[in-house]
């Protein structure tokens, strides 16, 4: 499957920068993740906060369907979370929001390595596929309940 | 010195932020970050701190084993630190990647080395200097080590299983469910590839963390004898050998027991669980 614009434009620059400049970007995406979390007087479809036992810390995200269905993030990280997760969540905050949400829940996570690259690559640093996990479990929470109400 | 500090069997090994900070522009003192998080410290660091990460710098890229003398010597030069430099060590992780670091320096008898007490977190919590500066040394001259004295601080598989078999002290430093064989992961951690639960037939379970105050500091030296001299009955002239799943958490208890403690003979087993409990034909129990 293809992954949405954004997200494809993302990786094709993540892939050849330099591993200087790779990681330079993913500091910066890590200081973003700060302002991923949800704004005064927002209102979301779904909250779900909490800390599971594969992060170290405990990640809300809230979702809006906007036009329809759209998906609408916003993430809130712990300040435990480890950096390269908080740079995740601010690249998937960006290139998902606006995407369908049927799309959001078929992109694959073999973007993951092209964007942090093989140095990062770590059995320690899974946690990076945790945020598109959790993203896209509120998708399928968030369809499924709609789904109940139409059938009640 | 504070009286907690002085009281340890080697105070020498041990400083406080108060210590850390009088001496971030002392040319003789070279400040080393080791953490688990890879990219904390380019999110910030303690000022003049140089960067050493366990797998990139301390690892051999293509065996699972450290570098060998000429490249410690080369990651010593690289990062401005002679034979006669101060190494102080703080990190992430309570210390663990730090302790492990600084064990890796004793394999090359880099003995002038430090470990500041309450590591990366205290530092912040209490909001000292961190910058995103990096500082590139110059380069200095360290001297090839003649070998890696591996004898004295660390366990190979098989001397891990005569150690067992000869009935020695040996203290399991994971998770309580890591131990019983309930899980083969830490909490919050992925599985790092390994078959078998358990652990070492004869090994007591006491997890690192018990050395540990919630602020990150080892606990007083009272406190941590009531729990290895005291719960587990380890005696000073024992030979003890530590482990955990990748030896980072053990290199923790190997740095309290030989150095806060004062036990003579300390040695990590790194190959530790993802070893052991891998390996064909070794014994295992299992206790839940």
């Amino acid at each position: 499957m293809a992954y949405p614009a954004p997200l494809q434009e993302l990786i094709d620059l993540f892939e050849y920068l330099p591993e200087a400049e790779r990681r330079e970007s993913l500091i910066n995406y890590a200081d973003a993740s700060k302002s991923c979390g949800p704004k005064e007087g927002e209102v979301f479809d779904l909250e779900d906060v909490r800390k599971d036992e594969e992060c170290t810390d405990t990640v809300g995200v809230f979702l809006r369907a906007e036009e329809g269905d759209r998906a609408h993030f916003a993430i809130e990280l712990g300040p435990k979370v480890q950096t390269l997760t908080k740079a995740m969540t601010a690249i998937l905050c960006r290139s998902l929001n606006g995407a369908p949400m049927k799309e959001v829940l078929e992109v694959p996570a073999d973007f993951v390595p092209r964007i942090i690259g093989a140095e990062l690559v770590r059995l320690r640093s899974q946690t990076v596929y945790y945020v598109l996990s959790r993203m896209k479990t509120a998708v399928k929470m968030l369809l499924d309940r709609r789904r109940a109400a139409e059938g009640g | 010195m504070n009286t907690k500090i002085s009281a340890y069997a080697h105070p020498e090994v041990l400083v406080d932020a108060d210590w850390l900070l009088e001496h971030l522009n002392d040319p003789n003192v070279r400040v080393v970050e080791s953490n688990e998080d890879l990219l904390l410290y380019d999110m910030g660091h303690i000022p003049g701190a140089v960067h050493i990460d366990w797998r990139r710098d301390l690892n051999d890229q293509t065996v699972r084993d450290y570098v060998g003398p000429e490249g410690f010597a080369a990651l010593c030069e690289r990062n401005g630190i002679g034979p006669e430099t101060t190494v102080v060590f703080y990190g992430d992780k309570s210390n663990w990647w730090a302790c492990y670091a600084f064990w890796v320096f004793q394999l090359f008898g880099h003995s002038n080395a430090k470990v500041l007490d309450g590591g990366r977190d205290k530092w912040e919590e209490e909001g000292r200097p961190l910058t995103r500066e990096v500082v590139a040394y110059p380069a200095v001259t360290y001297p090839v080590p003649a070998e890696r004295n591996d004898a004295a601080h660390r366990a190979y598989y098989q001397q891990a299983l005569e150690h067992m078999q000869a009935g020695k002290k040996m203290v399991d430093v994971r998770s309580p469910k890591e131990f019983s064989g309930e899980t083969t992961h830490m909490p919050e951690y992925p599985q790092e590839g390994v078959l078998r639960g358990g652990h070492i037939p004869g090994a007591k379970s006491c997890p690192w963390a018990r050395a540990a105050n919630t602020d990150k500091t080892f606990k007083t030296r009272e406190e941590l004898e009531a729990i290895y001299a005291g719960e587990l009955g380890l005696g000073v002239e024992d030979d003890i050998v530590a482990y955990c799943r990748i030896g980072e958490r053990s290199s923790h208890t190997w740095f309290v027991l030989k150095y806060l403690l004062g036990y003579k003979q300390v040695r990590n087993y790194d190959g530790s669980w993802t070893e052991w409990g891998n390996m064909v034909r070794s014994p295992i129990e299992k206790s839940f």
